[in-house]
């Protein structure tokens, strides 16, 4: 069956089922759309939602004799709704603090300004008025944009960007290395002369006084002191 | 305000760069947060409905004294991508969120699409 059957079948049957199958087949343009409003500060599934309802609100009113496509009039139907949820109701996805603060009084500002003026305001007055530069209302706007980690990384190798998250551990051997670089760089010259004898060089505290020329106890003596340190350094940053 | 151009590689790499300038030019020429948002989904759907006419270059011009006019063109013809249902998703998308829409053929095929934002504030 045509589309354009379907739908008038559906117009003159009232047929719940060929609006359901007319719904599945044209899903597509509310996932679409959906997608297209992401990074305003509502999450996706929720525009799906809205653009779901629109879609099945839009089958029943599409008048297929009129010679228009249906994907040509449903879109700005869909987007209609998505504009007015926005308007009522958006609300903020998980964000760095920082961004999200700055959300929340852009948010709360335009309102504020539009209740007063009766206009929106531009992305300098809303700068001015919360004290930051336009740069970052601009950024903020571009901020909120969800990602499928499934979406293509734009690669010519077609990767997904999951595919380009290393895998945990290799986090962790970095961000352990990077610690102890930091840690060590608290030692004296002497101190990380010992540190690279006895477990860069792995050498045993004998050998390493001989290399030090200075006496076994000595070494044992700083060796504790020198761990000693390091491990507050490190206690330190992981508080941090 | 004088004409701004933008030129580059119509790659997707390159939709944030696109994007963020239309957003400083949008708060430059005194749209509102909201028009600008929309202004940055029309540059975003003109540039992926000329990538897949195959164009392989985009010229995005802004102009316009009262409101923002915006022109983005294809250059550098090259073999077209087939996916015309989400092209015309795409076209209705653009025609629902800005005012005044051109869409310029050429042989057929969209090569230009013109667009105001900023008209009725």
């Amino acid at each position: 069956m045509t589309d354009e059957e379907l739908f008038a079948q559906f117009r003159a049957t009232g047929d719940l089922k060929i609006r359901n199958q007319i719904v599945e087949k044209y899903l597509y343009i509310a996932a679409v759309l959906a997608k297209k409003f992401v990074g305003r500060g509502v999450e996706y599934d929720d525009l799906y939602q809205i653009a779901s309802l629109a879609l099945i609100k839009g089958v029943s009113r599409f008048d297929e004799t009129k010679g228009l496509q249906f994907s040509t009039f449903i879109t700005p139907t869909i987007t209609g709704e998505i504009k007015n949820y926005f308007r009522d109701r958006s609300r903020l996805i998980h964000l760095p603090r920082k961004v999200s603060e700055l959300r929340v009084g852009l948010k709360k500002l335009s309102a504020e300004i539009f209740a007063e003026t009766g206009r929106k305001p531009t992305a300098k007055e809303l700068a001015e008025k919360l004290g930051v530069t336009e740069e970052e209302v601009l950024r903020c706007s571009e901020a909120g944009g969800v990602v499928s980690l499934d979406r293509p990384a734009g690669g010519e190798d077609g990767r997904s960007f999951h595919d380009l998250i290393p895998a945990e551990d290799i986090f962790e051997e970095v961000e352990n290395r990077d610690a102890v670089n930091s840690a060590l760089s608290s030692l004296s010259q002497a101190e990380r002369a010992l540190v690279s004898y006895r477990f860069g060089q792995e050498l045993s505290q004998t050998e390493t006084a001989r290399q030090m020329g200075i006496s076994q106890m000595n070494v044992s003596r700083m060796e504790r002191k020198i761990l000693q340190k390091l491990r507050e350094t490190l206690n330190k940053s992981t508080v941090e | 305000m004088n004409e701004i151009i933008l030129e580059f590689p119509l790659q997707s790499a390159f939709h944030t760069t696109a994007r963020l300038t239309t957003g400083g030019i949008c708060s430059v020429s005194g749209l509102s947060f909201d028009d600008a948002e929309d202004c940055k989904v029309c540059v975003t759907e003109s540039l992926i409905l000329l990538a897949n006419k195959g164009f392989r270059r985009a010229r995005v011009a802004f102009s316009g004294e009262k409101g923002l006019k915006i022109a983005v063109e294809g250059t550098n013809k090259g073999e077209a991508d087939s996916r015309n249902q989400e092209d015309e998703i795409s076209a209705a998308l653009i025609q629902a969120l800005a005012e005044n829409v051109v869409m310029e053929k050429s042989e057929n095929d969209i090569y230009k699409i013109v667009f105001e934002f900023g008209l009725t504030k």
